[in-house]
């Protein structure tokens, strides 16, 4: 109804912490979850006369994905105070790059259910910090400052109002989760709010092309809360609409108990942060060699796996997909694709065993052996030689074991090559229908189900090695029909 | 003083200080006087002059990504206000 009328206009501020042992500005942990109040020191107390002095990683890490999303990356960086007060913010500012950022435009692309790979812009990349953390339910009268976080380095990728559903929104954040993972500079983590997102939220008609007045809804840092944050939103501003009124720009926030946003602040009395160039940083000039360095260095982005996994090897989507979530999961099968060419096999395997084993155990580090042994072990069922469960209940689990063993010996030894040999097979049939020549008989007036049974005493005989196609093919012969 | 009280109003929010009416006329004064200055300043033609936002040329002063040089919590918490021995006690902000 009145939904189909207006198409919802949605950027988002995604702010992802990069993970370095140190935080941006000084050598305090910068990992999550100590004890409030113990990754600390001067600098990032604001204590006065402390100085800040850049983290190498972080310009690194920033680069990276800057050259990922394939955006114009700046040489020559600043910093700059973006200036506010706030019990969790010692200094009284916050160090941004307000001028000029890490980089501008790129674009994350996303896979839509249809099919299809939209490509959503980025307006620009920075580079900043965090600030702490407030608690208010510790203390009764008072909230509880914990500067853990002050500091900790953060990336801000700012897109262009691109999105136009929940959903979007929803495969953008996990393209961008995916990506800081596969690229390492991130665990992408938004439980522990290493990626959170403010969502601008406009509506306007179908078809229309203009901005309309946007709302902006701070710190999301669930995709769940996200989605229910925008829908709500999107409903929220097409009745003001629909009942003659004007959406006000605002800053609001979600509110996950009632599922609804409601104003932080107005336009009116928006923040007027005096940003100015921060003279205890000196610029960050990023040279052609680096960059080029950074460039050599990029691994195959999930995106062109995908597409290489779909169409040169004609995989379905679904397995494509799986097999890009993870880039140890993706070069692992790539690595085994270069062995063995059945590429549709190889996915099983990867998608099927390697990775649940993966998954099982922690401790279940990625193999240490080489993908040859998988690669033999597909060669061994292709060739016929073990069947598909001895493969997998029995071979697979011991290659993990016996890795500088190779499969078909492995397979020998552990006595489960399939017994293939005609000759081998016609004795064995021969025996078994002597000793019941009345079932023989049987059979041959019509009871065609006894077949089952003869290939049960076959494989008993053959102590399971028997290949049951070949036994089968035997049986059959001998029985005459 | 001529500068615009409004403006005087705006700042001490801005920087969360309270002023007194004698206090707003005396800085309103101090205000105008610097405001002079740099209206002064604005004469000069920098047209085509780069900003001299830092005064050496000092670039890329970068540290490597190790954890040194924390304060243990007991100093750090000894200069704040008011604390149980773990936190920055302060007045109640409301979420955000």
């Amino acid at each position: 109804m009145a939904k189909q009328k207006y198409e919802t206009v949605i950027g988002l501020e995604t702010h992802i912490q990069l993970g370095t042992a140190s935080k941006a500005f000084c050598g305090d942990d910068a990992r999550f979850g100590g004890e409030p109040n113990t990754h600390i020191s001067t600098v990032s107390l604001g204590h006065p006369g402390t100085l800040p002095v850049l983290n190498r990683k972080q310009i690194d890490y920033a680069l990276r994905l800057s050259v990922a999303l394939g955006a114009e990356v700046n040489l020559t960086n600043y910093f700059d105070r973006k200036n506010y007060f706030y019990t969790d913010l010692p200094k009284g500012y916050q160090i941004t790059q307000d001028r000029c950022p890490i980089s501008v435009g790129g674009f994350v692309p996303i896979l839509l259910s249809d099919g299809t790979v939209k490509k959503v812009r980025l307006h620009h990349i920075h580079m900043e910090e965090d600030a702490g953390k407030s608690v208010h339910d510790v203390f009764e009268m008072h909230s509880g400052v914990d500067l853990n976080r002050a500091g900790v380095p953060l990336v801000e990728v700012v897109s262009e109002p691109d999105l136009r559903s929940a959903e979007e929104v929803d495969l953008f954040m996990n393209a961008l989760r995916r990506l800081v993972r596969w690229l390492e500079i991130s665990d992408g983590n938004m439980e522990q709010g290493s990626m959170r997102c403010d969502c601008n939220v406009s509506i306007r008609p179908q078809g229309s092309e203009e901005l309309f007045a946007r709302c902006e809804v701070k710190n999301m840092n669930s995709m769940r809360f996200a989605r229910r944050a925008i829908e709500f939103e999107t409903q929220r501003q097409i009745d003001i609409v629909e009942s003659g009124g004007r959406v006000r720009q605002q800053t609001l926030q979600f509110d996950k108990n009632t599922g609804s946003t409601s104003p932080l602040r107005d336009k009116e009395d928006a923040h007027d942060y005096r940003y100015f160039p921060d003279p205890d940083l000196p610029p960050v000039v990023i040279s052609a060699e680096e960059l080029a360095r950074v460039k050599a260095e990029m691994p195959a982005l999930p995106w062109e796996l995908y597409e290489r996994f779909t169409t040169k090897f004609g995989l379905s989507a679904y397995d494509a997909t799986i097999l890009t979530e993870e880039k140890t999961i993706a070069f692992l099968f790539l690595d085994l694709t270069e062995k063995h060419q059945d590429y549709k096999a190889c996915a099983n395997l990867i998608i099927n065993q390697v990775r649940p084993h993966l998954a099982e155990n922690e401790t279940n580090a990625v193999p240490d052996f080489p993908v040859q042994r998988w690669a033999e072990l597909l060669d061994l069922v292709k060739e016929n030689k073990v069947s598909n469960s001895v493969a997998k209940q029995k071979l697979f689990p011991a290659i993990w074991e016996k890795s500088d063993t190779p499969v078909a010996k492995l397979a020998e030894k552990m006595n489960l090559l399939q017994d293939s040999d005609a000759d081998f097979l016609a004795d064995l049939a021969e025996e078994i229908l002597a000793k019941y020549p009345d079932k023989v008989a049987a059979y041959r007036k019509g009871k065609k189900g006894l077949l089952g049974f003869f290939m049960g005493e076959l494989m008993k005989a053959s102590k399971g090695k028997a290949n049951p196609q070949e036994g089968n093919a035997v049986l059959r012969e001998k029985l005459g029909g | 003083m001529t500068t615009d009280k409004n403006l005087i109003l705006r700042l001490e929010k801005l920087a969360r200080l309270q002023l007194s009416d004698t206090e707003r006329e005396e800085i309103g004064g101090d205000l105008d006087k610097i405001l002079a200055m740099v209206d002064k300043l604005q004469e000069i033609d920098t047209e085509n002059v780069e900003p001299l936002t830092y005064i050496n040329e000092e670039v890329n002063v970068l540290r490597a990504d190790a954890i040194k040089n924390q304060t243990d919590r007991a100093a750090a918490l000894r200069n704040a206000p008011d604390t149980d021995g773990t936190y920055f006690k302060v007045p109640k902000v409301i979420e955000r």
